[in-house]
Protein backbone atom coordinates (compact mmCIF):
# COMPACT_ATOMS: atom_id res chain seq x y z
CA UNK A 1 0.00 0.00 0.00
CA UNK A 2 2.75 2.19 1.11
CA UNK A 3 4.23 1.53 -2.53
CA UNK A 4 1.51 2.22 -3.91
CA UNK A 5 0.90 5.96 -2.73
CA UNK A 6 4.78 6.93 -3.16
CA UNK A 7 4.03 5.79 -7.01
CA UNK A 8 0.81 7.74 -6.94
CA UNK A 9 2.82 10.83 -5.73
CA UNK A 10 5.48 10.54 -7.46
CA UNK A 11 3.36 10.91 -10.65
CA UNK A 12 1.07 13.71 -9.28
CA UNK A 13 4.31 16.24 -8.75
CA UNK A 14 5.17 15.22 -12.35
CA UNK A 15 1.83 16.27 -13.52
CA UNK A 16 2.26 19.35 -11.61
CA UNK A 17 5.61 20.12 -13.29
CA UNK A 18 4.29 19.90 -16.48
CA UNK A 19 1.52 21.97 -15.24
CA UNK A 20 4.04 24.88 -14.56
CA UNK A 21 5.04 26.73 -18.11
CA UNK A 22 1.13 27.41 -18.98
CA UNK A 23 0.71 28.49 -15.55
CA UNK A 24 3.71 31.10 -15.54
CA UNK A 25 2.49 34.27 -16.88
CA UNK A 26 -0.38 36.18 -16.91
CA UNK A 27 -0.35 37.48 -20.35
CA UNK A 28 1.86 35.78 -22.57
CA UNK A 29 1.89 37.83 -25.88
CA UNK A 30 3.50 34.90 -27.87
CA UNK A 31 -0.07 33.26 -27.27
CA UNK A 32 -2.39 35.80 -27.48
CA UNK A 33 -0.82 37.78 -30.42
CA UNK A 34 1.41 35.48 -32.00
CA UNK A 35 0.87 37.75 -35.63
CA UNK A 36 2.77 39.84 -34.22
CA UNK A 37 5.98 37.93 -33.59
CA UNK A 38 5.40 35.47 -36.70
CA UNK A 39 4.00 35.62 -40.07
CA UNK A 40 2.94 37.64 -42.28
CA UNK A 41 2.23 40.61 -40.43
CA UNK A 42 5.34 40.50 -38.74
CA UNK A 43 8.13 42.12 -41.00
CA UNK A 44 7.70 46.10 -40.47
CA UNK A 45 7.53 48.35 -37.45
CA UNK A 46 4.15 49.29 -38.61
CA UNK A 47 2.36 45.98 -39.34
CA UNK A 48 3.74 44.45 -36.04
CA UNK A 49 2.71 47.47 -34.03
CA UNK A 50 -1.11 47.07 -35.45
CA UNK A 51 -1.50 43.56 -35.16
CA UNK A 52 0.13 44.24 -31.25
CA UNK A 53 -1.90 47.21 -30.32
CA UNK A 54 -3.98 47.74 -33.31
CA UNK A 55 -3.00 50.78 -33.85
CA UNK A 56 0.62 52.42 -35.28
CA UNK A 57 0.01 55.74 -34.17
CA UNK A 58 2.41 56.83 -31.91
CA UNK A 59 3.22 60.20 -30.20
CA UNK A 60 7.57 60.60 -30.26
CA UNK A 61 8.45 61.30 -26.77
CA UNK A 62 8.43 60.53 -23.14
CA UNK A 63 10.12 57.72 -23.75
CA UNK A 64 13.96 57.43 -23.39
CA UNK A 65 15.77 55.16 -25.28
CA UNK A 66 19.67 53.91 -25.40
CA UNK A 67 21.07 52.25 -28.53
CA UNK A 68 24.34 52.60 -29.27
CA UNK A 69 25.63 54.75 -32.89
CA UNK A 70 27.39 52.23 -34.22
CA UNK A 71 27.31 48.86 -32.97
CA UNK A 72 30.20 46.82 -34.02
CA UNK A 73 28.74 43.33 -33.26
CA UNK A 74 25.33 42.79 -34.44
CA UNK A 75 25.04 40.00 -32.48
CA UNK A 76 25.01 41.82 -28.95
CA UNK A 77 23.21 44.97 -29.03
CA UNK A 78 23.03 46.71 -26.12
CA UNK A 79 19.48 48.71 -25.69
CA UNK A 80 18.15 50.55 -22.98
CA UNK A 81 14.72 51.56 -22.55
CA UNK A 82 13.40 53.77 -19.48
CA UNK A 83 10.73 56.10 -19.16
CA UNK A 84 8.49 58.15 -16.20
CA UNK A 85 5.21 57.19 -17.74
CA UNK A 86 3.01 54.42 -15.82
CA UNK A 87 2.75 52.67 -18.83
CA UNK A 88 0.55 49.00 -19.07
CA UNK A 89 3.33 47.79 -21.46
CA UNK A 90 6.71 48.43 -23.03
CA UNK A 91 8.02 46.81 -26.22
CA UNK A 92 10.78 46.75 -28.37
CA UNK A 93 11.05 46.74 -32.22
CA UNK A 94 13.55 46.76 -34.83
CA UNK A 95 13.52 46.70 -38.80
CA UNK A 96 16.79 45.30 -39.50
CA UNK A 97 15.74 41.65 -38.85
CA UNK A 98 13.12 39.43 -41.00
CA UNK A 99 10.56 39.63 -38.01
CA UNK A 100 10.28 43.10 -36.09
CA UNK A 101 9.16 42.44 -32.90
CA UNK A 102 11.73 41.78 -30.13
CA UNK A 103 9.84 42.05 -26.76
CA UNK A 104 7.15 42.77 -24.94
CA UNK A 105 7.40 43.31 -21.67
CA UNK A 106 4.48 43.81 -18.81
CA UNK A 107 5.26 45.99 -16.19
CA UNK A 108 3.32 44.83 -12.76
CA UNK A 109 2.41 46.70 -10.17
CA UNK A 110 5.77 47.66 -8.75
CA UNK A 111 8.14 47.47 -11.79
CA UNK A 112 9.68 50.31 -13.19
CA UNK A 113 9.83 51.23 -17.20
CA UNK A 114 13.87 51.03 -16.67
CA UNK A 115 14.59 47.72 -18.99
CA UNK A 116 18.26 46.69 -20.40
CA UNK A 117 18.51 43.80 -23.16
CA UNK A 118 20.81 42.95 -25.42
CA UNK A 119 19.46 42.09 -28.92
CA UNK A 120 20.50 40.63 -32.10
CA UNK A 121 20.38 43.01 -35.35
CA UNK A 122 21.54 41.72 -38.90
CA UNK A 123 21.89 44.90 -40.55
CA UNK A 124 21.67 48.48 -40.02
CA UNK A 125 18.05 49.43 -38.91
CA UNK A 126 16.02 51.23 -36.20
CA UNK A 127 15.12 50.62 -33.04
CA UNK A 128 11.94 51.56 -31.89
CA UNK A 129 10.60 51.08 -28.08
CA UNK A 130 7.10 51.58 -27.23
CA UNK A 131 5.67 52.56 -24.22
CA UNK A 132 1.70 52.06 -23.71
CA UNK A 133 0.05 54.48 -21.53
CA UNK A 134 -3.67 53.76 -21.48
CA UNK A 135 -4.51 54.45 -24.80
CA UNK A 136 -1.98 56.29 -25.97
CA UNK A 137 1.28 54.69 -27.53
CA UNK A 138 4.71 56.64 -27.12
CA UNK A 139 7.56 55.70 -28.96
CA UNK A 140 11.36 56.62 -29.16
CA UNK A 141 13.41 55.71 -32.13
CA UNK A 142 17.35 55.26 -32.75
CA UNK A 143 19.21 54.23 -35.76
CA UNK A 144 21.78 51.71 -35.31
CA UNK A 145 24.35 51.12 -37.50
CA UNK A 146 25.65 47.70 -37.49
CA UNK A 147 28.83 46.92 -38.86
CA UNK A 148 28.98 43.20 -38.72
CA UNK A 149 26.21 41.45 -38.97
CA UNK A 150 24.51 39.94 -35.82
CA UNK A 151 22.54 37.21 -37.15
CA UNK A 152 24.29 36.28 -40.70
CA UNK A 153 27.86 36.47 -39.02
CA UNK B 1 21.05 20.57 -19.88
CA UNK B 2 21.15 24.45 -19.27
CA UNK B 3 23.57 25.88 -16.85
CA UNK B 4 22.41 27.97 -14.32
CA UNK B 5 20.78 31.71 -15.22
CA UNK B 6 23.32 34.01 -13.74
CA UNK B 7 21.14 36.51 -11.37
CA UNK B 8 22.33 39.34 -9.20
CA UNK B 9 20.04 41.71 -7.16
CA UNK B 10 20.83 44.87 -5.09
CA UNK B 11 17.93 46.95 -3.34
CA UNK B 12 18.57 50.63 -2.91
CA UNK B 13 16.38 53.19 -1.56
CA UNK B 14 13.98 51.11 -2.02
CA UNK B 15 14.26 50.31 -5.95
CA UNK B 16 15.66 46.41 -6.28
CA UNK B 17 18.34 46.39 -9.67
CA UNK B 18 18.53 42.69 -10.64
CA UNK B 19 20.70 41.59 -13.61
CA UNK B 20 19.93 38.29 -15.08
CA UNK B 21 22.31 36.38 -17.82
CA UNK B 22 20.10 33.26 -18.87
CA UNK B 23 22.37 30.32 -20.29
CA UNK B 24 20.36 29.69 -24.28
CA UNK B 25 21.67 29.38 -27.43
CA UNK B 26 19.02 31.41 -29.05
CA UNK B 27 19.06 30.32 -32.24
CA UNK B 28 16.64 32.18 -34.73
CA UNK B 29 15.66 30.44 -37.65
CA UNK B 30 17.59 31.60 -39.97
CA UNK B 31 20.75 30.54 -37.96
CA UNK B 32 19.29 27.28 -37.27
CA UNK B 33 18.83 26.59 -40.87
CA UNK B 34 22.50 27.39 -41.25
CA UNK B 35 23.78 24.98 -38.34
CA UNK B 36 20.75 22.72 -40.24
CA UNK B 37 19.11 22.07 -36.31
CA UNK B 38 15.87 23.58 -35.14
CA UNK B 39 15.19 26.99 -33.86
CA UNK B 40 15.22 27.32 -30.56
CA UNK B 41 14.62 30.50 -28.05
CA UNK B 42 13.29 31.62 -24.64
CA UNK B 43 9.77 32.99 -25.39
CA UNK B 44 8.93 34.02 -22.02
CA UNK B 45 10.66 35.31 -19.07
CA UNK B 46 9.18 36.09 -15.77
CA UNK B 47 10.39 36.99 -12.31
CA UNK B 48 8.93 37.00 -8.96
CA UNK B 49 9.80 37.75 -5.63
CA UNK B 50 7.30 36.10 -3.01
CA UNK B 51 4.53 34.96 -5.84
CA UNK B 52 4.48 38.63 -6.71
CA UNK B 53 5.56 38.95 -10.34
CA UNK B 54 8.10 42.04 -10.44
CA UNK B 55 9.42 41.15 -14.40
CA UNK B 56 7.57 39.61 -17.33
CA UNK B 57 8.64 39.44 -21.04
CA UNK B 58 7.15 37.53 -24.41
CA UNK B 59 10.16 37.42 -26.09
CA UNK B 60 11.56 36.40 -29.61
CA UNK B 61 14.53 35.05 -31.79
CA UNK B 62 16.21 38.33 -31.66
CA UNK B 63 17.79 38.52 -28.31
CA UNK B 64 21.16 37.89 -28.21
CA UNK B 65 22.43 34.74 -27.26
CA UNK B 66 22.89 33.79 -23.24
CA UNK B 67 20.09 37.00 -22.90
CA UNK B 68 20.96 39.38 -20.91
CA UNK B 69 18.71 41.54 -19.68
CA UNK B 70 18.45 44.26 -16.45
CA UNK B 71 14.70 45.39 -14.81
CA UNK B 72 14.08 47.28 -11.79
CA UNK B 73 11.00 47.58 -9.17
CA UNK B 74 10.23 48.57 -5.82
CA UNK B 75 8.65 47.46 -2.89
CA UNK B 76 10.61 44.57 -2.25
CA UNK B 77 13.51 44.42 0.47
CA UNK B 78 17.17 42.73 1.47
CA UNK B 79 17.16 39.37 2.19
CA UNK B 80 14.29 38.30 -0.16
CA UNK B 81 14.08 35.79 -2.67
CA UNK B 82 13.48 36.53 -6.43
CA UNK B 83 13.05 34.17 -8.95
CA UNK B 84 13.53 33.89 -12.28
CA UNK B 85 12.06 31.59 -14.78
CA UNK B 86 12.16 31.28 -18.64
CA UNK B 87 10.60 29.32 -21.07
CA UNK B 88 12.02 28.75 -24.78
CA UNK B 89 9.81 27.19 -27.64
CA UNK B 90 10.66 23.45 -26.99
CA UNK B 91 9.11 23.73 -24.14
CA UNK B 92 12.15 23.88 -21.86
CA UNK B 93 12.20 25.88 -18.73
CA UNK B 94 14.45 26.37 -15.95
CA UNK B 95 14.17 28.48 -12.46
CA UNK B 96 17.04 29.74 -10.43
CA UNK B 97 16.80 32.22 -7.15
CA UNK B 98 18.78 34.27 -5.85
CA UNK B 99 18.62 36.63 -2.41
CA UNK B 100 18.27 40.11 -2.93
CA UNK B 101 21.31 42.13 -1.37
Amino acid sequence: MNRRKFLGLGLGLGAAAMMLPSTLSAVNFRETKTSAFEGPKSHTIDDAMTELYGTSKTTVGKVKLKAPDIAENGAVVPIHVSSKLAGKTVSVFQDANPESLVAVFTVPANGLIDYKLRIKMAKTGTVTAVVQDGTTLFSASKMVKVTAGGCGG
Amino acid sequence: MAKKTRIKAKEKKGITTAKVMANHAMLSYDEAKRKKTEANFITSMIAKVDEEIVYEASTSQFLSKNPFVQFKFKGSNKGKMLTFTWVDKKGNTKTDKKKIK
